[in-house]
């Protein structure tokens, strides 16, 4: 005869006494089990204060350290070269006559300049002026009559007083004018 | 009694996660656009030809030159020359020290490019001693495959 399974134990011998043995049975009872159940977990949360805290002074030193500036530009210029270097050229290769521009800061503090294109040609008074003149010197590829190539060397050449801002100008006219050999001359009177 | 007089005095909390919100994407903004000021650039008010046929600079190897100008900038003359933290005085010596300083920057990087700075209102005659300087240095330096290049720094005003 087989034997019978082992009769299991009761609730107080596996897990202790019933905390709640000792509680009056009824309403009472019964109300603090709903309660417990009706909270649920307990509620977790974060204290943000310190937090918050950071991210202001952050927001704060980012915001006084930056300053708004406008954005820098280069124009590439190769200085001619000095020294050694020249007496490797080829002795019969012949010389483009360079293009002689000058410029002059005029009037009061200098605000007005004065151009003047070496050679007999119409002289420009603005940049605008000066950038038309060289545009139309140009020998390029819808214009045969130009007089200069692109690569053709072109001197700007400030007076002593010239304000950088006016040599600055003129290269700008024709570096727009896309000529590729610009440099700066010794200062003139 | 009623419910409301039961649960005592309602708590009053602001709900603070959009102000976090703004004032992250506060912060990332300022990271993005500030740059670290640069030692190396002197505050000048730079030339703004108009419609400049300019381009940006490149990560290439460069040293900045600053032509730092009297005040008044207006009086057109230069007391210093900066490169770095480095000064050299406005005249012969100074432009002959800043020639050796150029030459030894060259002879560690001969494809180096020089950034040159000067204010609008300064005169010539104060600019070109650092052109001059520059291609000395290059000439200085021995080898021939060393050319002075030089890019004329300008703000693009629109």
């Amino acid at each position: 005869m087989a034997e019978s399974a082992p009769k299991p134990k009761p609730p107080s011998e596996l897990f202790g006494p019933d905390p709640l043995a000792d509680l009056p049975t009824g309403d009472y009872r019964r109300s603090r089990v709903r309660r417990r159940r009706t909270t649920g977990t307990a509620r977790i949360s974060l204290n943000l204060t310190a937090m918050i805290d950071v991210v202001f002074l952050l927001l704060i030193y980012f915001m006084a350290g930056t300053s708004f500036k406008l954005g820098e530009e280069i124009y590439r210029m190769d200085l001619p070269e000095r020294g050694p270097s020249n007496a490797q050229r080829d002795p019969f290769e012949l010389d483009d006559e360079p293009l002689r521009i000058r410029i002059a800061s005029v009037g009061q503090r200098g605000r007005s300049y004065r151009i003047r294109v070496e050679g007999p040609y119409q002289q420009p008074d603005t940049f605008e002026e000066l950038l038309t003149f060289l545009r139309e010197r140009q020998i390029g590829p819808f214009t045969t009559r130009g007089l200069f190539e692109a690569d053709h060397p072109i001197i700007i050449e400030p007076t002593r007083t010239a304000r950088w801002e006016h040599a600055m100008g003129a290269f700008n006219a024709a570096a727009r004018a896309r000529y590729t050999n610009i440099t700066f001359a010794r200062p003139g009177g | 009694m009623s419910a409301v007089f039961k649960r005592g005095s309602a708590r009053i909390q602001a709900n603070l996660t959009p102000m976090i919100d703004v004032t992250f994407l506060l912060i990332v903004f300022f990271v993005l656009v500030s740059q670290i000021v640069e030692v190396e650039n002197v505050k000048l008010q730079l030339p703004a030809p108009e419609d400049p046929a300019t381009e940006l600079p490149d990560d290439e190897q460069r040293v900045v030159i600053n032509v730092v100008p009297a005040q008044p900038a207006t009086t057109g003359r230069a007391i210093e020359y900066r490169v770095g933290s480095r000064r050299f005085a406005a005249g012969e010596e100074g432009v002959d020290a800043l020639a050796d300083h150029v030459m030894r920057l060259y002879s560690g990087n001969p494809t180096l490019r020089i950034n040159l700075r000067a204010d609008r209102d300064t005169q010539y005659e104060w600019i070109e001693p650092v052109l001059r300087a520059i291609s000395i240095a290059a000439a200085r330096t021995g080898e021939s495959g060393i050319t002075a290049r030089v890019n004329l720094v300008v703000v693009k005003e629109d």
